[in-house]
């Protein structure tokens, strides 16, 4: 069955967000609400909200709000309805009894319950709805969390789970693991054990909030928001119902229940309001001091009171680079918190195979992509040791696990002839099979050693005659050691009689590249080392030119961010192959440069080509330059791939893929497409308005500052991208080449790299994050 | 015995014709400082040093300092001397007028400085102290202390230490045992003062120091000790420390010096050298202490103290420097031996020719003049800066001229006194087995040189601070303060023809030290070893380039001055000199550098 016509009932939070993400991958969907007025209140909600659930003003405009009780009848069209309601069993069955009466026949109806199970909410209803009934459980926001569980009942159709579980694959881009129907599935039973342990842990070892969450953060492989900062995060008050629902429902004898304990902290916390980030505060605070700035808080566990929040010192932090074991095994407090959790928590994630779930691959993935964990309970087993993990068990007095005793010994994971297997729960070692059209990099690189390698990129083979480029520096920074594999790259592929037709640049890193090694840069013009900064832009110029013109086609595939030079390496490709969540932007202005390695004349061409094009800009030499200057002095990002499409980023035969799994192959059957009859792109000369231009985009820069919206230095870096991208000296009735935009890109940027306000803004990037307004 | 006269006229030349310290008086406070004050202050100041305090230098040598009945007695006429030196005003030169100073440029406590440790390194470490005491409680004490205290320094009625080092814990600070309680209710303090509460809390601090310069002696009738130690609740470690003030006797409320304050000597060191300046071993017993500045940041006033103190020691260096240079020019013009090897004798109305006609003797000689001078020019460049940061009314070159001085802070003080040792083996060198023997004074000169290495943080330390602190801080920002001005210098330079002989090699050197710069930035992040092992060639490196720019100054300046005379031709040829001569030790650097760590860590520590 297809899945063209989408539903959802309830616009809460959940709600919303699951229609809005159906609504990014292209479907229309009916989003009703009971409460009169609540879902069109929550698609205006959601067109200005950051982190955005939507990719794009035309997703927005996919969705039609309405009301339960009047516009029900409008899920007719509906090929998956999805319920989102309030989690109350009653209200829930009633609504599905509506459901009958109205859904198209054959259409699935999930519900993304997080507690209730299958058998009780399909109780009453006809055979058909329970054929087509399963649940889809979401995790907040549902645009960027990755998790899907999904849970069949005895009589839901096979071809009903099928066709569900493929659209959230490869149309909402879910990481779909299938649970069985008990209760908080995986990721929630498992993630919410972790958290009380942690509560537990640090309560009875004496950690301060900063403490605990120093410990169960990075170094144990989880986002740094720790347990603390991840209640504040989702709600102090949720905790509670969460817990309470699943003491309602696990035998008593479960270690959940035996762990689980009153805190009349927490209660009296959340009766005051302090709610978390949503509420008046959490275990953290911003405070506002006496001048007006602002001060981080933490909760003192045993007062109740806040003070200044901490750096905390302990020595496990650092021991716990050595590895996790290292850090579990310290024995200063952080050390001792840490081999509790883990020792908890891991033998618990243990004792739920096969009971949750049949295979460890799948609770591992359940943990990483709905609770951001690094690695999986059972990949954390394998760091420490399964059987270092069944001793300490004993050590507590508890009972290992028979998954854990059967792994005495070995590894879950392991890599037998360049395949991963992972050791079944019977005790046998089966592969992990990826779904058709998934290619990961990871599983590549397990089958062997790169066809090349430096100390900052590899290059690997993916089969049928592609090449992956990968960067490998840290943050994927762009430095001399990428530029020189990358000529290394096309010389390898460009030679006769090789066997290499196309070459995909991709890599799996949370962020395919936020541009240059800004550190390298900003010590070697604080040491006036100019010379080598001009070398390194004029290489990149060269490197990229040459990537364009290389005699073979070159598909971009990023994922996360890409900006700065990350952006200019795709712009320089014959084809983008887009993740959905790419955040693709030229943001060299922010750092009070502009982009030199091609950036602003890829740019400025890819707008020309498009003027006078129906539905693109007007013709003439003006308004590819206004177009180009506006994305580029604003350091425009596009908070999507769709957003990038709107900025010229991706042109119209670039390609987006849902899925983060399957970003690889669709770049790499991208490339093939292009292999036949491949002829690299013609130079592209253009006609420039010249200094008239520039005097034009100077009227406008000070209408912004008669605004009062720029700083000075804006004014400065906004004249010298003028002069690029009007072409310098030049008259229309004139035609500047690709070489005198690189020139004129160089010399800008090697102007503004000399100015202290440009090292300020550098520097401030490197320390904050941020840009300086200077 | 040695002579010394005040290097006047370079003096002059660094102050109004490389530097523009002229400009000085331009910035607000500073209206008195112009350039006939500063010529009359150079002056006067040579004068004093030349013909106070040189002449106690070597008989302060033979006799030392001497602890008997509990009390310190410096040599011969060091007490009245000092009365001299304080009447005269040299000791609030450069100190706040609020408290009674001067408030003149530091860049002339500088030029003053550099003269007394050439004519007497001892007797400048007790001013030397008590300058250093002083900054401490005025940018860290309370309104009390500051209004208690800071008169009777700024006076030289009393004097000043800093108590740091302790038996176990020289270098590192976070093992200092020596801490302090709270005064109980009802304990009256010592003399019942009641006055004395108006300066805040009051501590007992309890612990032994050692190695206290200045630490007791019989020049003033009081003396303030600024001590490192631990409040009852403080964390382990450097995190841990506290700044407190003890005086020696406790003050009545009207100014005058009071009862004992439980600090006694228990001994005074004998020391290779600079034995005119009392180095004490003090205890602490229960005596009565206040907090300065805020509990457990100790480390960040003391570093006050320290950065100043610092830069001192560099310019103690220079004195040094200067001095021995001076003795050897004058014995290689007098001393008589062999003849030239070529162009027949020089003299041939005497038996031989002077010393300085041989080649290897001009060598030393032109070696000692080319550090001392270039010292000079790198502690004026640094001592305008540190003037600008205090004074200038724009914020934002007040910070870059601070990020200067703390960046020039080690070279300064590691390189100078590195050179000054140098120099002042040279001196023993040229003078032959004359220069060993004591009577003749030369060889006093390494002796007392040699602390400078050592004290106010180990040249070892300079460098790690240079290269783990200064390098590194907001991604080479400090960096930036050096190598723009220096890269612009150079880049002028170039397209003078006369000043391209000098530009070129300097600007080859200069991209050695840029090179290298990234290299340890890059190998650092990854490895605290590979900037450690390297951090003393950087420094090295990095000072023989700073030289270098500074030569290039003066050989700039020197091209300016009409009419042209001989001093200035002498600092041109002295200029080429360090150029092709000195300089040219960069490469060797570099290449260690380059190297890595590999070298030094791939040793274990067995096979020492």
């Amino acid at each position: 069955m297809e899945i063209e016509h989408a539903a959802v009932l309830g616009a809460g939070t959940m709600g919303s967000g699951i229609a809005a993400h159906l609504a990014n991958a292209g479907l229309p969907v009916v989003l009703l609400d009971i409460v009169p007025g609540a879902a069109k209140a929550a698609v205006e909600r959601m067109r200005k909200a950051d982190p955005p659930p939507l990719m794009s003003p035309e997703a927005a405009k996919r969705i039609t709000a309405g009301d339960l009780p009047t516009d029900l009848p409008r899920v007719g069209d509906a090929d998956w309805l999805v319920e989102a309601v309030i989690e109350r069993l009653d209200a829930k069955q009633a609504l599905y009894a509506k459901l009958e009466t109205v859904r198209k026949p054959g259409s699935v109806v999930s519900s993304n319950t997080s507690t209730i199970p299958l058998a009780h909410l399909i109780d009453g209803r006809s055979a058909a709805f329970a054929a087509d009934f399963l649940i889809t459980h979401f995790f907040n926001p549902p645009r960027f969390m990755r998790l899907l569980e999904v849970v069949a009942g005895p009589s839901t159709r096979a071809d009903a789970l099928a066709a569900v579980s493929d659209f959230a694959d490869r149309r909402l881009g879910k990481g779909v693991v299938r649970c069985k129907d008990t209760p908080g599935f995986i990721a929630n039973r498992i993630g919410t054990f972790w958290i009380q342990s942690a509560i537990n842990a640090a309560l009875d070892l004496g950690l301060t909030v900063e403490e605990a969450d120093a410990i169960a953060g990075r170094p144990m492989g989880i986002p740094k928001t720790g347990v603390f900062g991840l209640l504040d995060l989702v709600g102090l008050d949720v905790m509670p119902h969460v817990t309470a629902s699943m003491l309602a429902t696990l035998p008593a004898d479960d270690p959940y229940c035996v762990q689980s304990r009153d805190w009349p902290l927490l209660t009296r916390l959340i009766a005051d309001g302090y709610t978390g980030r949503k509420g008046k505060g959490g275990f953290y605070r911003l405070a506002k001091r006496d001048d007006g700035s602002k001060v981080k808080e933490a909760l003192n566990l045993t007062t109740g009171s806040y003070s200044p929040a901490e750096r905390p010192r302990m020595e496990a932090v650092e021991a716990g680079k050595a590895g996790l074991r290292a850090l579990a095994e310290h024995p200063d407090k952080g050390g001792r918190f840490a081999r509790r959790v883990l020792v908890s928590t891991l033998g618990y994630a243990a004792a739920l195979v096969p009971e949750i779930c049949d295979d460890i691959a799948g609770v591992d993935q359940a943990m990483r992509l709905g609770y951001n964990w690094r690695d999986g309970p059972f990949e954390m087993i394998d760091r420490v040791g399964a059987d270092w993990l069944a001793e300490q068990i004993c050590a507590d007095g508890g009972t290992v696990p028979p998954v854990l005793e059967r792994a005495a010994g070995r590894r879950f994971y392991e890599v037998a002839d360049g395949a991963l297997m992972a050791l079944a729960p019977d005790g046998a070692r089966a592969p992990v099979v990826r779904p058709a059209g998934v290619l990961l990099l990871s599983d590549v690189k397990r089958r062997g050693p790169p066809v090349k390698r430096n100390g900052s990129a590899s290059l690997w083979d993916i089969g049928d005659g592609v090449l992956c480029f990968e960067f490998t520096s840290k943050m994927n920074a762009l430095d001399l050691e990428i530029l020189t594999l990358f000529r290394e790259t096309i010389e390898l592929i460009g030679a006769p009689d090789n066997a290499w037709r196309a070459l995909v640049v991709y890599n799996e890193g949370d962020n395919f590249s936020v541009g240059a090694n800004l550190g390298l840069a900003l010590f070697a013009a604080n040491v006036a080392a100019w010379d080598q900064i001009e070398t390194l832009v004029a290489e990149g110029q060269t490197v990229f030119q040459a990537l364009r013109r290389a005699p073979f086609p070159v598909v971009g595939a990023p994922s996360g961010m890409a900006l700065g030079g990350g952006c200019e390496i795709l712009l320089h490709c014959d084809a983008i192959q887009a993740h959905a969540e790419s955040y693709i932007g030229l943001v060299e202005a922010g750092v009070g440069v502009v982009p030199a390695w091609g950036g602003c004349r890829s740019l400025l061409a890819r707008h020309a080509a498009t003027a006078g094009t129906p539905g693109g800009i007007p013709f003439g030499p003006m308004p590819p330059v206004a177009k180009a200057f506006e994305t580029i002095s604003l350091a425009k990002v596009g908070k999507s791939a769709a957003e990038a499409r709107a900025l010229g980023f991706l042109r119209a035969g670039d390609g987006i893929t849902m899925n983060r799994d399957r970003l690889l192959a669709d770049a790499k059957a991208r490339a093939l497409e292009m292999v036949a009859g491949y002829r690299p792109p013609e130079p592209v000369t253009l006609t420039l308005p010249g200094p008239s231009g520039r005097t034009a985009l100077g009227l406008f820069v000070e209408s912004f500052r008669l605004q009062g919206k720029t700083m000075p230095h804006d004014l400065v870096v906004a004249d010298a991208l003028a002069e690029v991208l009007t072409g310098g000296a030049t008259d229309p009735t004139e035609t500047v080449d690709e070489d005198a935009l690189l020139a004129l890109e160089r010399q800008a940027f090697m102007r503004l790299i000399r100015t202290g306000a440009t090292l300020d803004r550098v520097e401030h990037m490197l320390n904050t994050g941020k840009p300086l307004r200077n | 015995m040695p002579s010394y006269q005040a290097p006047l006229t370079d003096l002059r030349f660094l102050l109004h014709d490389v530097f523009d310290a002229d400009t000085l008086a331009e910035l607000p406070g500073y209206a008195e400082a112009t350039p006939d004050l500063i010529d009359q202050i150079l002056e006067e100041a040579g004068k004093f040093v030349e013909t106070v305090l040189a002449p106690l230098n070597q008989p302060g040598d033979q006799h030392g300092c001497t602890l008997a009945n509990g009390t310190v007695t410096t040599p011969p006429g060091f007490a009245d001397a000092w009365r001299a030196y304080v009447e005269a005003g040299w000791h609030g030169l450069a100190a706040e007028p609020a408290y009674g100073g001067q408030g003149l440029p530091h860049v002339l406590q500088f030029v003053l400085e550099e003269m007394v440790s050439s004519a007497n390194l001892s007797f400048g470490t007790y001013p030397g102290l008590t300058i250093g005491a002083t900054n401490a409680i005025l940018q860290h004490g309370t309104e009390a202390l500051k209004q208690r205290y800071l008169p009777k320094l700024v006076e030289g009625r009393w004097s000043g230490t800093m108590c740091l080092t302790e038996p176990q814990c020289g270098t590192d600070l976070g093992l200092t045992r020596a801490r302090v309680e709270p005064v109980p209710d009802g304990d009256p303090g010592a003399d019942g003062d009641d006055l004395l509460d108006a300066d805040g809390p009051r501590y007992r601090l309890t612990g032994t120091k050692i190695f206290i310069t200045a630490g007791d002696h019989d020049l003033t009738e009081n003396i303030v000790h600024l001590v490192l130690a631990r409040l009852p609740d403080a964390p382990a470690g450097i995190r841990g420390i506290s700044l407190f003030l003890v005086p020696k006797r406790l003050p009545h409320a009207d100014g005058s010096a009071g009862a004992p304050n439980g600090v006694t000597t228990g001994s005074i060191e004998h020391k290779m050298g600079i034995a005119g300046s009392s180095t004490c071993v003090l205890n602490f017993d229960g005596s009565i202490a206040w907090l300065v500045g805020t509990p457990h940041k100790g480390m960040r006033a003391m570093f006050t103290m320290m950065n100043a103190a610092r830069l001192a020691v560099g310019v103690q260096g220079l004195g040094i420097a200067e001095i021995a240079t001076q003795n050897a020019v004058a014995y290689a013009r007098e001393r008589l031996q062999g003849r030239r090897l070529k162009g027949g004798p020089a003299t041939p109305d005497k038996p031989a020719d002077p010393l300085l006609v041989h080649p290897d003797v001009r060598r030393m000689l032109m070696t000692m003049k080319a550090w001392t001078e270039g010292a000079r020019a790198l502690i004026i460049w640094i001592g305008v800066a540190l003037d600008r940061e205090a004074k200038h009314p724009d914020p934002a070159v007040r910070r870059e001229a601070g990020e200067f001085v703390a960046l020039m802070t080690p070279v300064a003080k590691a390189f100078i006194t590195d050179q000054g040792v140098e120099v002042a083996n040279l001196a023993i060198q040229v003078w032959g087995g004359h220069g060993y023997i004591r009577e003749n004074g030369i060889e006093q000169f390494a002796r007392d040189a040699r602390i400078t290495q050592i004290y106010e943080g180990a040249n070892g330390i300079q460098a790690l601070d240079l290269v783990g602190r200064k390098l590194g801080q907001d991604t080479g920002r400090l960096l930036r303060r050096f190598f723009h001005p220096a890269a612009a210098e150079l880049a002028a330079a170039a397209a003078d023809p006369a000043l391209a002989d000098l530009a070129k090699p300097l600007a080859k050197m200069f991209g050695r030290l840029q090179q290298v710069t990234l290299l340890i930035a890059t190998r650092g992040l990854a490895d605290p070893n590979e900037a450690a092992a390297v951090a003393h060639d950087y420094l090295r490196l990095f000072g023989l380039v700073a030289l270098g720019v500074a030569w290039l100054k003066m050989a700039a300046a020197a091209g300016r001055r009409t009419p042209p005379d001989g001093f200035a031709a002498a600092k041109r040829a002295l200029a080429q000199f360090y150029m092709d001569k000195l300089l040219p030790q960069g490469y060797g650097h570099a290449a260690a550098i380059a190297a890595g760590a590999k070298g030094v860590m791939a040793f274990d520590d067995e096979m020492f």
